[in-house]
């Protein structure tokens, strides 16, 4: 893995500033409406009216908090960023321009001195031992996104609000998350939308156009970008995967498509890799009932809200 | 024959809470009759919610339950169509929507088809009815009821209004997916279903009656859009997506009549081709006789 070189250009249309492609292009007013009812349906199912949200600056987490307040009321909303010192300071500027459109509640909490005490410092070793001075940035990213997890599940204690999702279905699917990381939530509202069409619901909703136009980018170390590491566009990707995933389309299919064998061989090695990652561990079957097996129950179902649905 | 007023109660049950389900059964029948409705219609699994799976024993009703018959006490005076799970004697659960009239159960429709590919689950965790019939009604015209994927297969339609049905029922819990902003309604699920409820009226000359529900039950959003259609295809209601609420419709039951006279298709129907042609091919396709092609299909 490397850092990534120049951002893909952008196309300088203000209508427009992406590519989307005509296949992948939804009904935004269907989906707002959608998630909205999901969003509200999941929180008052668990018996909670308050949500709380990771935000990166990005446009996946931006996305979401714009969605749950208008699901909710921007009042029940609680953003946490939590930045840590090598993050970029655009990525805290556009962080904070959402919580300031929104006029949600927002809280700052720096991870630094929680990943530092693992990893250490130039000074010393720290608590993960000499070998992690030296770990590598995908080592680092994975214990970040698990920091950022913790102090969301601590904050959504305190808050009293479940922690929504922000993964999307193209990170899902090529396993481009990190496991109880930023995977992990009480629920997904934008896990079925493709990166592209997180753009064209961002563009909608009026997400600031600053997180919209900038090149994606997991901001594990500086200048890094989703499509320079992963060395292909979200638009192409998000393409690929609708054919292959949503509309079964046979490797002679995709070829005849247009898609490039190396690449179609290289995507499908990424979700057959991190299939894992999309489900629930499994439970060796050893008693007559199990979790997941034959032991089958809607996760809200009566009796399961934390209190009565109001 | 008198105007009837059809109400569609398109609601978001709650899953599992069979009381909470009935208690609000029992308020929309009397806002139905408030406003003078004479058939009002719930979705699918109405009383119980949709995604039960091991819930579904727990919810299920015997059709002499008392809790049944509390409902049908509110009644007098109209026809309802409601949802539940249906425990037979023998102890077999399946999706059941009832007629229920007068303060009295009159007859049951079990769900014939049970979706179990993709998102559906439904074979796992129910039986499949064995009958279909157009009941005879207090409106004076017999109704013919199915659930959800049941309008999936033509035979369904066809068969109620072979039967005598005038007015075919729809209940469903149907899933919205595919938000492709290339779709008429902006949902595949709606422009599928409203091509479908359009046709099948047209075909058998009847009044249809789709009633879907709203709300979201763990991962699956439903999306109300409730229709009635008349004879003629005419879309007399659209219900809102996603909006909960009690819809009506004024229809004249007359128009079967007339739509009947005018284009006779039900007359000129060939039900005993039909079963011939049907006898002949299911004899084929379990192997008994030899197919007529020779190409072993």
């Amino acid at each position: 893995m490397t850092a990534g070189d120049e951002p893909p250009a952008v196309p300088d249309r203000p209508e427009a500033p992406f590519l989307l492609p005509g296949e992948l292009a939804i009904d935004t007013a269907i989906a707002r409406r959608a998630i909205g009812e999901f969003i509200r349906g999941q929180l008052r199912q668990a018996g909670f009216d308050r949500a709380v949200i990771g935000l990166s600056g990005g446009i996946d987490s931006a996305l979401v908090a714009y969605l749950v307040a208008e699901a909710i009321g921007a009042e029940r909303l609680l953003c946490i960023l939590m930045p840590y010192r090598t993050s970029s300071p655009a990525s805290r500027t556009d962080a904070e321009e959402v919580v300031r459109r929104l006029g949600c509640a927002s809280d700052v909490v720096d991870i630094s001195p929680m990943v530092d005490a693992y990893f250490g410092e130039a000074d010393g070793a720290g608590a993960g031992g000499g070998d992690a001075r030296s770990a590598s940035p995908l080592r680092r990213g994975n214990f970040m996104a698990r920091v950022r997890m913790t102090v969301l599940y601590d904050r959504s204690v305190t808050w009293g609000g479940l922690v929504v999702g922000t993964s999307n279905k193209t990170e899902a699917l090529i396993g481009y998350t990190t496991l109880f990381g930023d995977a992990a939530c009480a629920f997904a509202p934008i896990g079925d939308l493709y990166k592209t069409q997180v753009r064209q619901l961002s563009m909608a909703i009026g997400v600031p156009d600053a997180i919209i136009r900038k090149a994606p980018s997991a901001d594990l170390w500086p200048g890094q970008t989703d499509e320079a590491e992963a060395g292909f566009s979200y638009p192409e990707l998000d393409r690929l995967l609708q054919a292959m995933v949503d509309r079964r389309r046979s490797d002679e299919e995709l070829d005849a498509l247009g898609f490039a064998p190396e690449l179609v061989a290289r995507v499908q090695r990424l979700v057959a890799t991190s299939e894992f990652k999309r489900q629930v561990p499994p439970v060796a079957k050893l008693g007559p009932r199990t979790a997941g097996v034959d032991y089958l129950y809607p996760r809200r179902r009566p009796g399961s809200a934390r209190t009565r649905p109001g | 024959m008198q105007p009837l007023r059809i109400a569609v109660a398109q609601v978001a049950p709650a899953l599992g809470l069979l009381d909470e389900n009935i208690e609000r059964h029992r308020a929309l029948l009397a806002e139905a009759r408030a406003v003078g409705a004479g058939l009002v219609v719930f979705p699918e699994l109405g009383l119980t919610g949709y995604l039960l799976q091991d819930l579904a024993s727990e919810v299920a009703m015997r059709l002499d339950d008392p809790r049944l018959r509390l409902l049908a006490a509110d009644t007098r005076g109209l026809s309802a169509i409601v949802s539940f799970v249906e425990e037979s004697p023998d102890h077999r659960l399946f999706i059941a929507a009832a007629l229920v009239e007068d303060g009295e159960l009159r007859a049951v429709h079990r769900k014939l088809f049970l979706p179990t590919y993709g998102l559906f689950d439904e074979r796992r965790f129910f039986a499949a009815g064995d009958a279909l019939r157009a009941f005879p009604s207090r409106l004076g015209v017999r109704v013919g009821i199915s659930i959800c994927e049941d309008f999936w297969h033509l035979s369904v339609p066809s068969l109620l209004a072979l039967d005598g049905a005038h007015i075919l029922v729809n209940v469903s819990s149907s899933p919205g997916r595919d938000i492709a902003s290339a779709h008429e309604e902006g949902l595949g699920t709606a422009a599928s279903w409203r091509q479908l409820l359009r046709t099948y009226a047209q075909l058998t000359t009847s009044f249809v009656v789709f009633c879907n529900r709203v709300g979201v039950d763990e991962t699956i959003g439903f999306w109300g859009g409730s229709q009635v259609v008349a004879p003629n295809g005419d879309v007399l209601l659209s219900a809102p997506l996603y909006d909960e609420g009690l819809f009506v419709a004024d229809v004249e039951l007359g128009d079967v009549r007339r739509e009947r006279i005018a284009l006779p298709l039900l007359r000129d129907e060939r039900p005993e081709l039909a079963v011939r042609e049907l006898q002949r091919i299911v004899a084929e396709r379990a192997g008994l006789v030899a197919d007529d092609d020779g190409d072993g299909t």
